[in-house]
């Protein structure tokens, strides 16, 4: 067991338990809270992932934007603490059923992709920068270049997609939208 | 399984557990949550589980797919910021007129 395991286990854990913070909290602000800690905790997976530059957006977007605005939404909550707005029985089972069926349609492929890695056929893991002034494969730079190059239409159509959201979402708050 | 907790981060395994563990309390919080902003943190765990699986994917696969993986895990990035904006809009939108946002008392936009 290396350092960077006995680093790895604890942000997992933090992942997952401010994901169930964020599912199970009644109190919506802690919930907002625990999502926060969820995100910053995927942000440190992405790190181990080697996408440096996906968990440094990650930390920019989603905990230094949607987060707040997430925080913002929930001033608009009439019962924050969520004493009045306790989920019914039916939806509390339909929602078990429901997440408990994804849990083991998608952890079966993962215990056997686990099953796999033990007999050896480990998945490749790919070469990381090995002296200072190498560019790795998932550089920003490179990253550049992909956006540059196969993913332009895609881009541009994200560029054009944030404006029309922009002018939406005003036009949604405007005072005299009725 | 002793072998997959030593291995930590150099496996891939335990990347989709975490990812599925994710995906499901996701779902979970999306069926039971009856506030709207509650509903859209239970989007967002899902939006990053997904995310999590494209990026473990790439990593341990040929060293060609990996940026594609991050750039397309980018764009789910940069959706689901758009969808929050437009999300936290029609929040407000509705709280302008019935002055909750309960799911369950929403019937209308135009407070009827």
């Amino acid at each position: 067991m290396n350092v960077a395991t006995l680093i790895f286990w604890p942000v997992v854990a933090v992942t997952l338990a401010g994901a169930a913070g964020a599912a199970f909290a009644r109190n919506l602000v802690y919930a907002a809270l625990s999502l926060g800690a969820s995100l910053v905790g995927m942000a440190g997976l992405y790190f181990f992932l080697q996408a440096e530059y996906v968990a440094v957006i990650q930390m920019i977007v989603y905990v230094g934007g949607i987060l707040i605005l997430i925080l913002f939404g929930v001033m608009f909550s009439r019962d924050i603490l969520g004493t009045s707005t306790e989920p019914s029985i039916g939806s509390r089972i339909l929602g078990g059923l429901a997440s408990l069926a994804t849990l083991a349609a998608m952890g079966r492929i993962a215990w056997n992709i686990a099953g796999t890695e033990s007999l050896g056929l480990r998945a490749q893991r790919i070469p990381t920068a090995d002296w200072v002034g190498q560019i790795s494969s998932t550089s920003a730079s490179h990253l550049g270049d992909l956006l540059m190059g196969p993913w332009l239409a895609p881009f541009l159509v994200v560029a054009v997609l944030l404006t029309v959201v922009l002018v939406a979402a005003l036009g949604l708050v405007r005072k005299d939208a009725q | 399984m002793i072998d997959l907790v030593l291995a930590g981060p150099d496996r891939l395994a335990p990347y989709l557990l975490l990812a599925a563990a994710l995906f499901s309390l996701g779902v979970f919080a999306c069926v039971t949550r009856r506030n709207a902003v509650g509903y859209l943190m239970g989007i967002e765990l899902m939006l990053n589980a997904a995310n999590l699986n494209m990026v473990a994917y790439g990593r341990f696969r040929t060293e060609l797919l990996a940026g594609h993986a991050q750039v397309a895990t980018l764009f789910v990035i940069a959706l689901a910021a758009a969808e929050a904006a437009v999300a936290l809009a029609l929040v407000y939108a509705i709280f302008r007129n019935i002055r909750d946002v309960d799911l369950d008392k929403i019937r209308s936009l135009n407070g009827e």
